[in-house]
C-alpha cells in the first residue's frame, strides 16, 4: 500500500443554476491574456449539447484517454510512444482554434471617435487572433440553454442512446454541466507528453504543466479526453487548469468553488492507494471503472491507513483534513458522487452528484416524490455521462438522494417509510442533507495548509501568472 | 577578408550557436518551444510539415557524409569519385527537392493564411529569408556542378574539418566557386541566429520519452 493524498472536488449538479460565475472568475484570474482568450479552464455546458470544444466527447474523432488491449494492458488511445513520435510534425487528432471558437473584441473606438453622422456608429467585431474584422458564427456557450436545438440533437451521449430524443415541449430536458480539469489519478495528458513537462504533484495530486519544460509538441491536447489542455498560440506552450494551486497552498478553495453562487462545490482531501491505480483503470469492463475508483479511496479513519499515510510523509494537517473531508463522505461513504465519463479510464478526481429533475408529467398527480426512473432527464442519458452507460448504477445514486429528500419530508411532516430498502441510515441521511443543503464555507471546503516554502519574490509574480517568459527574450 | 570569412567567422558563428543556446536554455527556457502553428492552421500543414522535416533530415545526412567524412575513407570502402558524385547528385537532388517542396508549401502557408500572421514573429521572417538563401545556394551549387568539375571534397570538406579541429586553413577555400562560398556564409548566418529563433527545438527531440514511465510525479519543493 502506497498512500498518496489528492485534493478533489465534488459538484452537486442538483444545485447548479448555470450562471457561469465559475467560468468568469476563472477566466479573469487565469486566461485573460493574449493567446489564452479562447481558453476556459472552467466552462459550463448545457446538456444535452455539443460542449466545449465542440463534440469533445467524440473519442472516435479525438482518440482521447486510454484503451485496454487484448493483453489487458492500458495504452493511450492516440497510439504507442513510437507511433506518436512520428506524429510530432503533424498530429491528425489535434483540435484547432475553430473547434473551440475564434475569440473577438469590438471596435469600441469607433463609438467614441465617430464624427457626426446620420446613423448611429456601430462597433464591429474584430478577431483577437488575426485582428481583422470577422463575422461571429460560434462562441462560448453558443448553445446555452438549448439555443438552436440542432446542436443538442448532436450530443454524443444522446446518439449513444440509440433512440431519437424527441424535442417535444413536454419531453425536453436540460441540465448544466460545469467542467474543469479533473486532475485524474491516471492522467492521459501526463502520459502523452513527450517532454515530460506535465506532472502530477506528489503532495496534492494537482496536475500541472511546467511552462519551462513544455516544448509545444501538443500531444497532451488530443490525449486529454476532456479537452482540458489548451495550446496557447502566443506563448506556444500548453496550459491547463492549475486547480488554483496558489490558493490551495494557502488553504483557500479554487476560485471557481469560492465564487460558486449555488454553493454546490465541495473541496477536500482523499487518500488513495497508488499501487492499485493502474489495475483499476485497466479493468476489462467500462462499467467497473467507477466502482474500482471508489475502491481506491481509502478510509482516513482506519488506523492502518493513517499509519501508512504517516509513513509516506503525509503531514498531520493533511490526515486531519482527510478525516473531515466532505468529498470523502460524498463519494465513498454515501456514494452519491460519480466521475464524468469513467470509460475514458483516466480516473477523474472531480466528481458530480447527478441532478434530480422534475417528475414526468404522466405521474405528477399520483406521487409527491418520484422514483429515479420517473424523472424528466432520462436515466440512460445521465448514465452515459457518469457511469459508462450503466443505468442501474446511476439510478441507485439518484435514488439515494431521493431517499434523503423523502426522509427529510417524513421527519418534518410525518408519513410512512417507503417500501424499497434504503441504503443509508437515518443519521447518514440527515448528515447528507446538512452537507448538501445547509453547509457553511468551512464544511464545504476543508483544505489543509502547510506552507513551508518561502514567499519571497511572490509579489513580483503578480499579474504574470507564470505563463509568459518573465524576462521576455527571443522567439 | 578571406582570413576573416574562413578563419574567424566560423568561430564567431560557433560561439553564438553554443553560448547563445546555453544562455537561452538556462535563462529563457520558458520560451524554448517548437512554436507549432497546427492549432491555427491544420490542413496545409498535414503534407508540408512532415515533407519539410523528413527532407531536411535527409539533406543533413547528405551533408554529414559529404563534408565530415574524408575522401580517403569512402575510397577505402571502394567508392570511387564517379560513383560518389553520381550518388550525391541524384540522392541529393531528390532529398533537396522534397525539402524545397515542403519549404515552399510552408512558406506559402505562413504568408498567405491570416491566422498565421498572428504568430509569425520578426525572427520567423528572417529565418525564412536565411533558409531561402541557404537552400537556393545549396541547390544551385549542386545542379550547376552536375558535371562534377568542382570537387568540394578536397576543398570545402577539409576546410570544414580544419575549422572543427581548431586549425583553420583559409587557403583551402581560395579556389572555391562563389556559389559554394555563398552557401558557406548562409549557414554561418543561420548558426548565429539559431539561439534567437525557434530552431532550438531541434535540440529537444524527445527521445527520452521512450524510456520514461507514463505517469510523472514531481514534488512541489525539490529540495
Amino acid at each position: 500500500m502506497k498512500i498518496k493524498a489528492q485534493v478533489s472536488m465534488v459538484l452537486n449538479l442538483d444545485k447548479c443554476l448555470g450562471c457561469h460565475t465559475c467560468s468568469i472568475t476563472c477566466k479573469n484570474t487565469w486566461t485573460n491574456r493574449e493567446g489564452a482568450e479562447y481558453m476556459y479552464f472552467n466552462n459550463v455546458e448545457t446538456r444535452p449539447g455539443v460542449g466545449y470544444p465542440r463534440h469533445w466527447e467524440d473519442q472516435e474523432k479525438w482518440k482521447g484517454g486510454w484503451t485496454v488491449g487484448n493483453d489487458g494492458k492500458l495504452a493511450l488511445a492516440t497510439g504507442s510512444k513510437t507511433n506518436r513520435l512520428m506524429k510530432l510534425f503533424y498530429h491528425p487528432e489535434q483540435p484547432e482554434l475553430k473547434d473551440y471558437f475564434e475569440p473577438w473584441t469590438y471596435d469600441y473606438e469607433t463609438l467614441i471617435h465617430s464624427g457626426r453622422k446620420n446613423n448611429q456608429p456601430v462597433a464591429r467585431p474584430r478577431s483577437l487572433v488575426t485582428k481583422e474584422k470577422m463575422e461571429i458564427k460560434w462562441g462560448p456557450n453558443w448553445d446555452d440553454d438549448l439555443a438552436g436545438g440542432e446542436h443538442a440533437r448532436s450530443d454524443v451521449n444522446l446518439a449513444k442512446m440509440g433512440e431519437d430524443i424527441v424535442f417535444d415541449y413536454e419531453k425536453v430536458f436540460m441540465r448544466y454541466l460545469p467542467r474543469l480539469c479533473n486532475h485524474c489519478l491516471n492522467p492521459a495528458c501526463v502520459a502523452a507528453c513527450p517532454s515530460g513537462a506535465i506532472y502530477k504533484r506528489d503532495e496534492d495530486g494537482v496536475v500541472l504543466v511546467s511552462q519551462d519544460v513544455c516544448r509545444g509538441w501538443r500531444h497532451c491536447v488530443p490525449s486529454c479526453p476532456y479537452k482540458k489542455i489548451f495550446y496557447n498560440w502566443e506563448t506556444n506552450k500548453a496550459e491547463k487548469c492549475v486547480f488554483c494551486y496558489p490558493r490551495l497552498e494557502n488553504g483557500l478553495p479554487q476560485i471557481c468553488a469560492e465564487t460558486c453562487v449555488g454553493r454546490m462545490r465541495y473541496v477536500g482531501v482523499v487518500f488513495y492507494d497508488m499501487d492499485k491505480v493502474e489495475a483499476a483503470a485497466a479493468s476489462k469492463n467500462d462499467t467497473d471503472i467507477y466502482e474500482n475508483t471508489v475502491d481506491l479511496i481509502l478510509d482516513p479513519h482506519d488506523p492502518e491507513v493513517v499509519k501508512a499515510a504517516r509513513a509516506e510523509g503525509i503531514g498531520e494537517a493533511w490526515i486531519k483534513a482527510a478525516q473531515k473531508s466532505p468529498v470523502y463522505k460524498l463519494i465513498k461513504e454515501w456514494k452519491v458522487g460519480l466521475p464524468l465519463h469513467p470509460e475514458y479510464r483516466t480516473l477523474p478526481m472531480v466528481w458530480y452528484v447527478p441532478p434530480l429533475s422534475p417528475i414526468v408529467q404522466r405521474i405528477t398527480s399520483e406521487v409527491y416524490l418520484p422514483d429515479a426512473n420517473e424523472m424528466r432527464v432520462p436515466v440512460q442519458y445521465l448514465a452515459n455521462l457518469f457511469t459508462a452507460g450503466n443505468a442501474d448504477a446511476l439510478a441507485r445514486v439518484l435514488q439515494r438522494v431521493l431517499d434523503m429528500r423523502e426522509y427529510m419530508r417524513r421527519r418534518d411532516v410525518g408519513g410512512e417509510a417507503p417500501e424499497h430498502p434504503i441504503d443509508l441510515t437515518e443519521d447518514q441521511m440527515y448528515e447528507m442533507y446538512k452537507l448538501l443543503a445547509l453547509s457553511k464555507y468551512n464544511d464545504r471546503f476543508v483544505i489543509p495548509t502547510d506552507i513551508k516554502a518561502s514567499r519571497e519574490g511572490r509579489a513580483d509574480m503578480q499579474h504574470k501568472r507564470g505563463f509568459a517568459c518573465p524576462t521576455g527574450g527571443c522567439q | 577578408m578571406s582570413l576573416f570569412l574562413w578563419g574567424a567567422l566560423p568561430y564567431i558563428a560557433f560561439t553564438f550557436f553554443v553560448v547563445g543556446t546555453l544562455v537561452r536554455f538556462f535563462y529563457f527556457e520558458r520560451n524554448w518551444t517548437t512554436k507549432s502553428s497546427q492549432f491555427l492552421e491544420k490542413k496545409q500543414l498535414r503534407i508540408a510539415n512532415p515533407l519539410f522535416h523528413f527532407g531536411l533530415l535527409c539533406v543533413i545526412g547528405g551533408h554529414v557524409v559529404g563534408v565530415l567524412i574524408p575522401k580517403t575513407w569512402t575510397a577505402m570502402i571502394g567508392v570511387d569519385d564517379h560513383m560518389y558524385h553520381q550518388g550525391a547528385l541524384y540522392m541529393g537532388a531528390v532529398a533537396g527537392f522534397l525539402f524545397i517542396l515542403g519549404f515552399l508549401m510552408l512558406m506559402k502557408r505562413r504568408f498567405t493564411t491570416p491566422e498565421l500572421r498572428a504568430n509569425t514573429s520578426k525572427m520567423d521572417v528572417w529565418l525564412y529569408l536565411f533558409f531561402t538563401l541557404a537552400i537556393v545556394s545549396g541547390m544551385a551549387g549542386t545542379l550547376l556542378n552536375a558535371s562534377g568539375f568542382f570537387d568540394y571534397r578536397v576543398s570545402i570538406g577539409p576546410w570544414f574539418r580544419s575549422v572543427l579541429m581548431a586549425m583553420p586553413d583559409p587557403s583551402l577555400m581560395e579556389n572555391v566557386p562563389g556559389i559554394f562560398k555563398f552557401h558557406m556564409l548562409s549557414w554561418m548566418i543561420v548558426a548565429i541566429v539559431f539561439p534567437f529563433s525557434r530552431l532550438v527545438h531541434c535540440l529537444s527531440v524527445p527521445f527520452n520519452y521512450l524510456a520514461r514511465p507514463f505517469i510523472v510525479y514531481r514534488k512541489r519543493d525539490r529540495r
